[in-house]
């Protein structure tokens, strides 16, 4: 009886809510990238999903409905976001929110509804009970400009079918760290022109050792690296006349990043209104048109390459873009989008973490010269590290592993529940939009203490059977959808950080003071980050 | 400027010309088979012994898909170290002679579930002669969990 009650309750609060109004509200969200672009049917609340025609039981006793579950109001909600900028402090709010609601707490954006989690052992609840493809979010504005241009999805817009497809194809090839060993010596390769490229940038300045904002060095880093990796060839990003195409293709990423906000906005203002507000929409269809033409660009080169090689009774040899450029497992047309979407996600990535890597050495001149030491005593003061030697750096492994826990470049992730899932004595129905919050679990002192402290030694295992709970810092993500490159950003970080340390005493440039993080679909360092190079010899 | 139908053209080239493309890295390459094959027995998450034949070389996870053992979930990722779903516990002794184990192996095991002292993840691990008449048990799972604990009574509030 009470239960009817309940539903009839609930009938009438379920408000006529239009496909435009919706629209726009849904995509106000901002969590990061991957999960800002929303259209689901709104959740309700208190509905009880349709084969839990009852209470539904869980370990503990009965479970609570959404209808239960704390969070903040939608007014402050957006009073936070529209007022105080909250989106690029998502990451703070995160963790304020989940101090004040709890570990699952539920916050509304119009009606789309989002059930934040910031506990560890849920997280892994939910990743756990993962299906064969999962859903981060509905990526709608990016699939309306590739059905605009008739271009396919990759990776990271793709969902169900499609996305599994070129998942499987793709992991076979770059996801095993053996398969991905192979790339160490072209990594190498451009290790060694960054440390050269520190050296002439130091040189320019009035010390004769600082790099001024240090995240421009290792953008062009990363994208020299991932491109020996994706396109098999050197861009020439880390030289000092940059050609004009990977010139051309920088600002096309500079102005995706940068107008992340008005692209977010892009998808969210509805389509009547973009006569009146075009801007969004231009700017984001125009850096996408930037990034499409880049990989096209070179995977047509290759192409012409393998046809040429192939007239001449050649033998076609290659890495993972001949590899699927001749086997067919893909069309062409995907081969572009995840070139494209690839090379978008493994750049400003890489590139900050390694930013943030310098920083923490700087501040951190003990830990530093621990693991400098380390690094002298397997490779000494001159030896170029190959893939080989790394097992034998935990220290440069636990400096990424640290890195990433205090600045995770993904603050959080977004999932779709498939399937009505009980977390945290809750239960959710399918299709509810979760937001994963790793910024608060990979800073909580339960799973990591003093968890504000910057200690890679941490993760040093003492042996084999050492284990770690580590749930709560997963940079990557975790299961079939986790992080496709993180095997190639692995390598990329820890042979420049080895060879970096080797080389040079990292210090903090007076010209720089705190820098604090800030939340720009991706976690970023605040403010530019200045370091000194000193030669170690 | 190369559509779509030219590189189907190239790729009928490739595969009529029967040129030899070398997958540089994304070979997989497996240890010499021998004849002899390396029995290996299975206790599945209901308790039951499955005893099955694997070729040396070949990982636990191979032998899970060649003889079509029904485990649920195992092996999403398909051996490329991003789950741990491919969880397997050894007996002590046999744990003892395994191979090593890589970092990125240990850091994907600490996310398994139920994870035991002898646990290993059977994408990494390969049948050696040695290993012949081993038992590997397969963890429970988190959907188990689920279910025995997760059910809906018809009283209501
Ligand atoms: S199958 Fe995913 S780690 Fe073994």
């Amino acid at each position: 009886m009470a239960l009817l009650k309940k539903m009839r309750h609930l009938h009438l609060r379920i408000l006529p809510v239009t496909a435009e109004n919706r629209h726009f509200l849904l995509r106000t969200r901002g969590f990061h990238k991957h999960s800002t672009c929303q259209s689901l049917p709104a959740v309700e609340e208190n509905v009880l999903p349709g084969n839990f025609s009852a209470a539904a039981v869980g370990k503990d006793g009965p479970l609570k409905t959404l209808k239960d579950m704390a969070g903040p109001s939608t007014i402050s909600n957006i009073i936070e976001f529209f007022f105080r900028d909250g989106f690029s402090r998502i990451h703070e709010i995160q963790q304020q929110h989940s101090q004040k609601y709890g570990r699952i707490f539920k916050s509304r954006f119009g009606p789309q509804l989002v059930v934040s989690i910031a506990d560890r052992d849920m997280i892994a609840e939910v990743l756990r009970a993962e299906g064969v493809a999962p859903q981060r979010a509905n990526m709608e504005s990016w699939k309306e400009y590739r059905d605009m241009r008739g271009r396919a999805t990759g990776l990271i817009s793709a969902e169900g079918e499609d996305w599994l497809k070129m998942r499987s194809v793709l992991r076979q090839q770059i996801m095993r760290p053996r398969d991905v060993a192979v790339f160490a010596d072209d990594i190498s390769g451009v290790v060694t022109d960054l440390v050269a490229r520190v050296r002439a940038l130091r040189g320019r300045q009035p010390d004769g050792l600082t790099v001024l904002n240090v995240n421009d060095l290792f953008f062009k880093y990363a994208m020299e690296g991932i491109s020996v990796v994706l396109y098999e060839q050197r861009l020439g990003c880390l030289e000092e006349r940059i050609p004009q195409l990977s010139l051309e293709y920088i600002a096309a990423l500079h102005l995706m990043f940068s107008s992340f906000k008005t692209s977010m906005y892009a998808g969210a203002i509805p389509k009547w209104l973009r006569p009146l507000i075009p801007k969004p929409w231009e700017e984001f269809c125009h850096s996408w048109d930037g990034l499409f033409k880049f990989s096209k660009v070179h995977v047509d080169r290759r192409l012409s390459e393998i046809q040429g090689q192939l007239a001449a009774g050649q033998e076609v040899k290659g890495g993972l873009l001949t590899c699927l450029l001749v086997t067919k497992e893909l069309t062409l047309e995907e081969i572009y989008a995840n070139m494209t979407e690839m090379l978008l996600a493994g750049v400003d990535t890489t590139s900050f973490t390694l930013s943030w890597s310098t920083y923490l050495l700087a501040l951190h001149p003990q830990v530093q010269q621990q693991i400098y030491e380390e690094v002298v005593s397997t490779l000494g003061p001159d030896k170029v590290p190959v893939s080989e030697d790394l097992p034998r750096l935990p220290l440069i492994r636990g400096l990424v592993k640290e890195t990433l826990r205090l600045f995770p470049v993904l603050p959080g992730n977004g999932r779709i529940t498939q399937k009505n899932l009980a977390v945290g004595g809750y239960l959710i129905p399918a299709g509810t939009q979760l937001a994963l919050c790793h910024y608060t679990t990979s800073l909580d002192e339960g799973s990591f203490p003093n968890a504000a402290q910057f200690l890679p030694q941490r993760w040093v295992r003492k042996d084999a059977t050492d284990r770690v709970d580590n749930f709560g810092s997963i940079p990557f993500g975790y299961g079939i959808r986790s992080c496709v490159g993180r095997r190639i950003a692995e390598l990329e970080m820890h042979l420049a950080l080895t060879q970096l340390i080797q080389k040079f005493h990292i210090q903090v440039s007076p010209l720089t003071e705190e820098v604090r993080a800030k939340t720009h679909g991706l976690l970023t360092p605040g403010a530019p980050i200045n370091v000194r190079f000193v030669d170690r010899q | 400027m190369p559509t779509d139908s030219t590189g189907s053209h190239i790729i009928r080239m490739v595969l009529e010309s029967h040129f030899l493309v070398i997958r540089q890295f994304c070979c997989y390459t497996r240890a010499l088979r021998s004849e002899n094959k390396v029995t290996v027995s299975f206790i599945n998450r209901d308790g039951e012994k499955v005893t099955v034949k694997g070729s040396p070389g070949d990982s636990l996870l191979d032998v899970v898909i060649e003889q079509d053992l029904d485990i649920d979930g195992f092996g999403a990722c398909e051996g490329t170290l991003a789950c741990s779903t491919c969880h397997l516990i050894f007996d002590e002794d046999v744990f003892n002679q395994l191979g090593p184990i890589t970092d990125e192996e240990m850091d994907m095991l600490d996310l398994a579930y139920g994870l035991t002292d002898t646990s290993r993840l059977g994408c990494q691990v390969c049948l050696t002669k040695s290993l012949e008449g081993i038992t590997v048990r397969v963890p429970e799972s988190v959907a188990d969990m689920r279910e025995s604990d997760f059910g809906t009574t018809s009283s209501s509030s």
